[in-house]
């Protein structure tokens, strides 16, 4: 079931005219019929969840904005993919960027933003000419500007570059960077719906979710609603990488099970070189690794599917989060230790250093996961590594401290084994020989903590 | 509608109303006592502090009268409005205190524990934080933190190591003075306080970053080295300056003025703002109208040995926990030091063993 990338193989679809005769824009015809409100509960209805990694439900979002009299509104793109292993927002903007172009004036229009912005990740240089070539299209076609299609509604949108820091997607850190302030998350409420870019009220979205407002419009929120399955509904775009035979972006109704869409061909294709399943971060670095065993089978035994609820299934302790759609594959041959290092090491330089814990847990982590993997570690440091992140989860203002401390606890309570292996064999992980790192029996339901 | 609405808030079992929009921190401070979460961070006086050092962290067992679920997680007091009907634990909470005791942990890994030789000790809230929450020993076992030295000016130096970014410098730059020229650079563990291109911090009421701050990040260049400030003795005094109240505290030892800053509150919060001149450049007796000793906390180190006006501590545990604390030792029974008809106040300088063999 593709949506979003129905068309997205298509030669020159980047461009106005190509995307225009595959049907492009008509939502907008179709949404400048209704009433904003009317575009509010088409998005309620059709159960559209924020496709950055909370999975809060959009339209909810939406009807939470305050409209006080006389105060300008605005709409904000959150195009600050910086999420390791989430990629699917660059596919989505670098070849079909008038998708997300069509969807902010629909939700321009329902919000009643008449300064819409995009705030786009610094790295995303190409893009951001690519994004700026699709708005002035679309301006110069008369989708954007003053008195759209002669509604009297006015829109323009303007691309904004961030500096490279990821704590700039979130949402709050996001609005001070657009304001041109330090990306320090806001601590909340106010919440952005009431107070957010220059003190007025602000929708916060992903690039996806916006995107996916085109289709809604275009077949109604019900219709879009019988898509995909419980309250998850739609498709939802996924960016494969690790040891799998296809790597790349994949667009799935999330009706399938977890071990099809690795293993069958017309998605992942499987492990690359013929090697086993050993592990998967199924939503972005930030959420928990699944051991193969949990991945494809829930702890009650359900076969589990790739969807916002099973893969959530069993909370933290044997399951995972749908996240933003980063799904990180890790074949027999790869060292979680040095995994969870990499993303400590990540975490503890992105933290922003406004909350103790993230700031200095981070750094902490980082350094002690470092002497783990390097062979200088100790039996006890893994039980300290445990009470650290437990002492930055939740204590932080942003989500970046949980974030931090969510793929530690995971790898420790699903493959503690291996750490103690490094710890007990200093000699073999200081010459990195991972292969020794094997279980004896790769598929065991671990002791939860 | 009544013009001021007031909430009912109950903290660590002690009830009390507060008008609405009052954050539960300083619905705590009213209270007084043990019930009041440290906060290293937050500053009544400076818009937009707090919420960063998390020490002040509470627990909501109750969210208001008409909404009674919990809140998910622990919240930031300093920052978090009283609803009516609230609920919170703050020392009867075991989540609270553990929490409290991480926070206190992290901010000291990187904490250079250079106390012997910083100016701020005897008057750090980081040291009272680390007393009273603090564990005995740490586990960290790394090389900690340093930045390479920087030069802010002839008043004021800058030890970054000892720096715990509560931000609130920046903020008073910010509100007090028409052009901030420091703030924070870089992100996470190497963010550092510092000026644009190392220039030096020139403002006439800049000053009071010093006060400000919590730590020895930020003290006095003309007071440094020269005294501990438990040796010195603060007394309240006035002057009649052109740029701010004059309404000083100094702190002398004998007839020597050794230094000057804003007089504080009993949370350590500067009462008025005071200018450069008056701190930096009036040290003499002379300067100023000599008004009286400061009232000084009973527990504090500050003015050792000279017991004059201090003020009674206020102590609510036993309405915390709804019974009289069982003593495990009263050291009035088994020290002779600390005899409860010695009034320390009475005595002239620094008390000696002679002093309670006299009464006896």
């Amino acid at each position: 079931m593709k949506l979003l990338l129905e068309h997205a193989h298509v030669e020159g679809i980047r461009y106005y005219d190509t995307y225009r005769k595959h049907g492009g824009y008509r939502s907008v015809e179709k949404a400048f019929k209704m009433t904003p409100e009317e575009i509010v509960e088409e998005v309620k209805k059709s159960g559209l969840r924020g496709r950055g990694g909370a999975g809060f439900p959009t339209g909810m979002k939406w009807s939470f904005l305050a409209k006080p009299e006389g105060v300008p509104r605005h709409l904000v793109c959150n195009a600050d993919e910086s999420e390791p292993g989430t990629f699917k927002d660059r596919y989505l903007m670098e070849f079909i960027p008038h998708l997300l172009v069509e969807g902010l004036i629909v939700s321009s229009f329902a919000l009643g933003s008449n300064a819409t912005y995009i705030y786009i990740r610094g790295e995303y240089a190409w893009i951001v000419d690519i994004l700026e070539q699709a708005i002035a299209e679309a301006r110069n076609n008369g989708w954007l500007g003053k008195n759209i299609l002669g509604t009297g509604f006015d829109c323009e949108i303007y691309v904004q570059r961030g500096g490279g820091a990821y704590i700039c997607g979130e949402e709050t850190a996001l609005i001070e960077s657009l304001e041109g302030k330090r990306g320090n998350p806001r601590i909340k409420p106010p919440f952005p719906a009431i107070q957010g870019v220059w003190m007025r009220p602000t929708v916060v979205n992903n690039v996806e979710t916006l995107a996916a407002v085109v289709p809604i419009i275009n077949m109604g929120g019900d219709e879009y609603a019988k898509i995909g399955v419980g309250r998850s509904t739609g498709t939802k775009l996924l960016s494969v990488c690790g040891n799998v035979k296809k790597p790349g972006i994949y667009e799935i109704d999330m009706t399938q099970s977890v071990e099809e869409f690795i293993f069958s061909d017309e998605y992942c294709g499987g492990i690359a070189n013929g090697k086993k399943l050993k592990a998967c971060i199924p939503g972005g670095s930030s959420v928990p690794i699944l051991p193969a065993n949990l991945l494809l089978k829930t702890a009650k035994g359900e076969t589990r599917t790739m969807s916002y609820e099973s893969l959530s299934d069993g909370g933290f302790a044997t399951g995972s989060m749908m996240g933003s759609g980063g799904f990180i594959v890790f074949d027999e041959d790869q060292c979680v230790v040095r995994h969870t290092m990499t993303l400590a090491r990540f975490y503890n330089h992105e933290s922003c250093g406004q909350c103790s814990p993230c700031r200095e847990g981070t750094g902490w982590m980082y350094k002690i996961l470092k002497n783990i993997e390097y062979g200088k570690g100790k039996m006890s440091d893994i039980d300290l590594l445990w009470d650290i992140q437990r002492k930055i989860e939740g204590n932080t203002i942003c989500p970046l401290g949980d974030a931090a401390a969510w793929p530690v606890a995971a790898a420790i309570r699903h493959f503690r084994d291996e750490f103690e292996w490094h710890v007990l064999n200093p000699e073999e992980s200081q010459k990195r020989n991972y292969g020794l790192a094997h279980y004896a029996d790769p598929i065991h339901i671990p002791a939860t903590a | 509608m009544s013009e001021q609405q007031n909430f009912k808030v109950t903290i660590d079992n002690i009830t009390i109303e507060v008008p609405a929009g009052t954050t539960i921190l300083n619905a705590a401070r009213m209270i007084g006592g043990e019930v009041t979460p440290p906060a290293m961070c937050y500053y009544s006086k400076l818009e937009g502090s707090g919420g960063k050092c998390r020490t002040c962290l509470v627990e909501v067992s109750k969210g208001s009268e008409k909404d009674p679920r919990p809140m998910p997680k622990l919240v930031a007091s300093c920052r978090t409005t009283v609803m009516d009907g609230m609920e919170v634990k703050n020392i009867t909470s075991e989540k609270v205190l553990d929490a409290r005791k991480g926070v206190v942990e992290m901010l000291l890994i990187n904490h250079p524990l250079d106390c012997p030789i910083c100016d701020q000790a005897g008057e750090c809230h980081l040291q009272d934080l680390s007393y009273e929450h603090g564990a005995s020993g740490t586990r960290y076992e790394f090389d900690r933190r340093t930045f390479e030295k920087e030069d802010i000016g002839d008043y004021i130096s800058l030890h970054m190591t000892r720096c715990i970014l509560c931000y609130r410098c920046v903020y008073t730059a910010d509100q007090l003075t028409n052009k901030r020229e420091h703030g924070i650079l870089d992100r996470g563990d190497h963010a550092e306080i510092s000026t644009l291109l190392g220039k030096s911090l020139d403002n006439e009421f800049i000053g009071n970053v010093i006060d400000v701050c919590p730590v020895g990040a930020l003290t006095d260049k003309t007071f440094r080295f020269k005294n501990r400030v438990w040796f010195t003795k603060p007394v309240d005094a006035h002057r009649d300056c052109p740029t701010c109240s004059g309404k000083v505290r100094l702190w002398m030892r004998g007839d020597e003025v050794f230094r000057v800053t804003a007089r504080k509150d009993k949370w350590g919060e500067v009462e008025e703002w005071i200018c450069n001149d008056c701190r930096f450049h009036k040290k003499e007796t002379k300067d100023w109208v000599i008004e009286g000793p400061s009232k000084i906390d009973r527990h504090s180190v500050i003015s050792q040995g000279h017991y004059v006006n201090t003020e009674k501590p206020h102590v609510l545990i036993d309405k915390v926990i709804g019974k009289q604390p069982k003593l495990l030792l009263d050291i009035h029974k088994v020290s002779d030091v600390n005899r409860r008809d010695v009034d320390l106040s009475k005595i002239e300088g620094p008390a000696h063993s002679d002093d309670f063999k006299k009464n006896q």
